[in-house]
């Protein structure tokens, strides 16, 4: 090698002497001689103080069997902060990526429920395969503003089972926050709605985690907390709900609702149209507690569709669309019905406490009526005779309760009000007419009298004319009253919880779904007791003359139900039942009857009371008996019969 | 003596230096094996909190970079084996190949960060400009030896046509710290070929003026020029207002200057584990050494660095030929001023420009090119009586 070569290779070898020399010097000035200035920077970057959600508890039925729990899902956000145009670009390519229109992201981005303060929400679960969220992390220059997050979201293994009663959660709004002032919640939490997730909501909270915690640029939070108070995990609930019994009557309930459907009205009024059924429930009652064992609403909703928020639209379809029914509402809680022939225990009630008939008195059924002109007639047009308390009870004598209405009517009108209301007094006592405390919420109900009359009527009407003639409680109000007809209203719950009265021998009881809180290792944090409302006076006697009347409707040839429980093992599940068919709408506006069916069981020694309330379905008889006779079937693992609703008549 | 002729030993020590296998220089061969370990540490840690955060494997970017540390040791074994006076008879060829590639991807390349510089192969991507800045040098090297001694000012000026071409494509990609790179192993390699003094001053005045009227015509986007000039005004950066590239550099100084004496420890760093540096497990890797190792660390680095960089200097004077010597400096200056640039740009005193850290950036294309140069060099080495 020539001297000039070797002197041009060292030049450069000086210059790289020289570039690194530079690169160490700047290095240690940067780190040692600055000092603690980048360090403090660097602190103040990325410490902040944040709240976390805990995982929500859990909800368990009576034996242990996970009814909701939780499970991540990942979810596509949006920064707020892009802007035009970068903001149509990333949602253009956001839209390709995970194969959801533009301008549906674009009305998510846009949706006035969410956060304006966090990123957009624009999918979630399975609209984010794992393919997507690879390219969005690998490809991140592409996605401005873009980011991949976890959520934990509630997972139903059952699916629709117990909806209704399980409720769903949601993300907490401005309202619902500042009707929540002081407590620790912060805009975006999740939030019970309804069902047990909105009347357990501070339970199955918990306490959320306060951490000083780092965070990266997007103001996420990184990391292993510095300073931390751990919060408690929200604790879980367990249900007095029997996961294998609730589904057997949701099954039930669905399968006798869509054969209803296909059966003919054979009243000639409703055009002998099928029969509307739109909808139904069955509530199943533990008597000595008040547990509600199994209640179901038709139609439901899957719970799992609130799932990072529901859309505007499919919310309002779901509370508005009349083709669906309501599928939200709680109809064992919140729906009121007639009773119809089911009410029959309270008239029989009255009548032997307060003196009307003894259990044995005979009546003679003639298959009417006749009041002032007006005749109240049997259903089916039947008359039945010389016949007692039971046998009216087993066949379902309307003549016998008639009589019995326009007695009370004339007490009220020439007596004795008091003891011409007792039908509305022994009513109120076993639970009807007013809220029973039920946790989840209920309706009323009522208990029609001569002053609701009177207020209903100034209410209804402007003309003191009108007011003058609907404020009159007439003998036909007492009359239909005493069938369960009329004005009065009950609620299929508060329908299973008087029958649940009369079967422990007077206890009325406050309706529960809840049995116990447990933390998340299981340990037992409260009970939830029974809660007695009040005692009701009920003779020994008297309460055994019901109860045979109703066991002879099931197993009597000429019982109302008896049809409906053919083949069932009486012998070894004794079952007193009583039907209901109850007339709504008028002439104009003709529906089919509400189909009712109360019983309880084992009838000697009686632990449970099962009620279904079927809309628009005809004879109790016909559709809602076999639907509690097959959650019967289920709660004593006996062989499950199919629901069949009969075409051919029957009556009630 | 009479019968078998053995060897004399003379021969034998001739034989046996001319045998290339038993003069590798295994420091310069190992070194870059040592920083590309300590890069998938270094990108492991950078990553693997953002990997987790979206539900994706930790070792993500480690397991893909590590492939390509892999095929760069093999590319780097097999640069090593052919006797690269082959290459030199071949360089020719070898620039003509590359050229092809350089202008297809401007033509069927991906784009991304607004370069169309790769690719796209299924999953992989192969960036060809990494590729050229090695067989730029192997091919500007062979034309000088072709001509030793006697680069006249037509001959040089075919060398820069030679060089120009392949930095202009690259320019329309638009890739300016690969240009730039390119110029300097070209000036290198000039210097040390013999230019001479007053054509080399002709030279960088065309290249100053040239700079000049493409800033004044707008060749450049504004966020290029906003990249090369952040470092000069550093005393105030508001992060609401800053621009990207005073964001990058404010971050990038933070967490280097965090690091302190000894670092925040491995895996340790707030701002690396929280994602604070923009690019970071690829151009701005060295913020994660300066953060968790510290200047112990950051210094450690770098005299791997120089020790590799003093390896190639020592084989540039020991090269059996002119091509060799010719060979190893293009390379050496390619290494030092990416090294120089790209962790001078992390300190704010270079502008910043899109150069990978050699061995120790993500990126499969620059890792394995960096392998198969310093396979080239030892190839020198290794042949270096034969």
């Amino acid at each position: 090698m020539t001297d000039t070569r070797r002197v041009r290779v060292s030049i450069v070898g000086v210059v790289a002497v020289a570039l690194f020399s530079t690169l160490v010097g700047r290095l240690w000035f940067l780190q040692v001689g600055s000092g603690a200035v980048y360090v403090k920077a660097a602190k103040e970057n990325s410490v902040r103080v944040v709240q976390t959600e805990t995982p929500r508890g859990r909800i368990l039925d009576r034996n242990g069997n996970v009814l909701v729990e939780n499970r991540v899902a990942w979810a596509v956000t949006v920064s707020r902060e892009l802007g035009e145009p970068r903001l149509s670009a990333v949602l253009g390519s956001l839209s390709e990526l995970l194969a959801i229109d533009a301008k549906e992201l674009r009305k998510r981005f846009e949706d006035p429920r969410s956060s304006p303060l966090k990123p957009a929400v624009l999918a979630v679960d399975a609209e984010v395969p794992e393919a997507a969220r690879v390219v969005v992390q690998e490809r991140g220059e592409d996605y401005p503003g873009v980011r991949i997050v976890p959520l934990e979201v509630r997972s139903y293994p059952d699916a629709t089972l117990a909806a209704h009663a399980l409720g769903y959660v949601g993300e907490i709004n401005a309202d619902e926050l500042s009707a929540r002032k002081g407590e620790d919640y912060v805009l975006g939490d999740t939030i019970g709605r309804s069902g047990v997730e909105a009347a357990y909501e501070n339970d199955l909270r918990g306490a959320p985690e306060r951490l000083t915690v780092e965070v990266d640029p997007a103001g996420d939070v990184v990391g292993d907390p510095l300073k931390s108070d751990a919060g408690e995990p929200g604790r879980d609930v367990v249900l007095t709900i029997d996961e294998g019994v609730q589904r057997v009557a949701e099954e039930s309930l669905a399968s006798a609702i869509l054969q209803a459907r296909t059966v003919r009205n054979e009243d000639y009024q409703a055009g002998f149209a099928n029969f509307a059924a739109p909808a139904g429930s069955v509530v199943v009652l533990d008597v000595n507690t008040g547990g509600i064992v199994a209640m179901a609403s038709f139609p439901t909703y899957d719970p799992a569709e609130f799932t990072g928020g529901i859309s505007t639209e499919r919310y309002a379809q779901l509370t508005e669309d009349d083709s669906l029914f309501q599928p939200l509402l709680n109809r064992a809680a919140q729906g009121t019905y007639a009773p119809g022939s089911t009410f029959k225990i309270v008239t029989a009630l009255t009548a032997m406490q307060y003196g009307y008939r003894g259990p044995d008195d005979w009546y003679t059924d003639t298959g009417s009526v006749t009041v002032e002109g007006t005749t109240f007639h049997n259903a089916g047009g039947r008359s039945y005779g010389s016949i007692d308390l039971r046998r009216a009870m087993t066949v379902s004598s309307d003549a016998y309760f008639f009589e019995l209405g326009r007695q009370l009517w004339r007490t009220w009108k020439l007596e004795d009000q008091e003891r011409g209301l007792a039908m509305q007094t022994v009513a109120r006592d076993l639970g009807f007419g007013a809220p029973s405390g039920f946790e989840l919420g209920e309706a009323a109900g009522r208990v029609p009298d001569p002053e609701w009359k009177r207020d209903f009527a100034r209410v209804l009407w402007d003309d003191p004319q009108k007011v003058r003639e609907n404020e009159i409680w007439y003998p036909g109000d007492q009359i239909n009253m005493a069938v369960g007809q009329g004005d009065v209203l009950v609620t299929p719950l508060q329908l299973a919880n008087a029958y649940a009265t009369l079967a422990n021998g007077g206890t009325l009881r406050t309706p529960e779904l809840g049995m116990q809180v447990r933390d998340v290792n299981g340990g037992i944090v409260r009970t939830i007791e029974p809660v007695t409302t009040r005692q009701v006076p009920i003779d020994a006697g008297q309460r055994q003359a019901i109860l045979d009347g109703m066991v002879g409707a099931v197993a009597d040839p000429s019982g109302t139900a008896y049809g409906a429980f053919a083949g069932f093992p009486l012998d070894q599940v004794p079952v007193a039942g009583k039907t209901g068919t109850a007339q709504i709408g008028s002439a104009t506006d003709a529906k089919g009857d509400t189909s009712l069916f109360a019983a309880v069981f084992p009838a000697q020694a009686p632990k449970y009371v099962a009620v279904a309330v079927i809309e628009q379905a005809g004879w109790g008889s016909r559709v809602a008996a076999p639907v509690v006779r097959r959650v019967i079937e289920a709660m004593y693992d006996l062989p499950l019969t199919p629901v069949v609703v009969p075409h051919s008549s029957a009556s009630d | 003596m009479a019968g078998v002729a053995l060897p004399s030993t003379q021969a034998r020590r001739a034989t046996a230096e001319a045998m290339p296998l038993r003069h590798v220089d295994w420091v310069l061969v190992a070194l870059p094996m040592a920083i590309s370990a300590l890069g998938l540490l270094m990108v492991y840690s950078s990553t693997r909190t953002r990997l987790a955060g979206q539900g994706l494997s930790e070792l993500y970017y480690v397991q893909r970079q590590g492939v390509a540390v892999a095929i760069g040791v093999i590319a780097m074994a097999v640069a090593m084996i052919i006797d690269y006076r082959k290459l030199r008879d071949m360089s020719p060829l070898i620039y003509i190949a590359v050229m092809p590639m350089l202008a297809g991807v401007l033509l069927l390349g991906a784009t991304r960060k607004g370069t169309q510089a790769w690719f796209q192969v299924g999953p992989l991507q192969f960036q060809p400009s990494e590729l050229a800045k090695v067989a730029l040098v192997v091919a500007l090297a062979g034309y000088c030896h072709m001509h030793r001694g006697d680069l006249d000012a037509p001959r040089l000026a075919i060398a820069v046509g030679l060089a120009a071409l392949p930095i202009a494509l690259v320019l329309q990609q638009p890739d300016l710290g690969t240009a730039i790179v390119l110029m300097v192993c070209v000036g290198a390699v000039l210097v040390v070929a013999g230019v001479r003094g007053r054509h080399f001053a002709v030279l960088a005045l065309i290249a100053v003026t040239a700079m000049g009227v493409a800033v004044k015509a707008d060749v450049f986007q504004e966020y290029q020029l906003d990249r090369l000039t952040s470092f000069l005004d550093q005393s105030t950066v508001d992060t609401q207002t800053a621009t990207r590239a005073e964001y990058n550099l404010a971050q990038s100084k933070t967490a280097i200057g965090a690091g302190g004496l000894t670092g925040a420890g491995l895996f340790a760093g707030t701002q690396t584990k929280l994602s604070y540096v923009p690019e970071q497990h690829t151009d701005f890797i060295f913020t994660v050494v300066g953060e968790e190792l510290g200047f112990a660390g950051g210094a450690m680095l770098l005299a791997l660095f120089a020790l590799m960089v003093w390896r190639i200097w020592r084989i540039a004077l020991l090269a059996s030929d002119f091509f060799g010597t010719l060979l190893c400096i293009g390379l050496l200056a390619m290494f030092a001023f990416q090294i120089f640039e790209n962790v001078g740009m992390t300190m704010g005193i270079m502008p910043i420009t899109g150069i990978p850290l050699p061995f120790m950036s993500y990126g499969g294309s620059a890792t394995i090119a960096s392998f198969l140069a310093v396979g080239l060099v030892a190839n020198v080495h290794m042949r270096r009586f034969s």
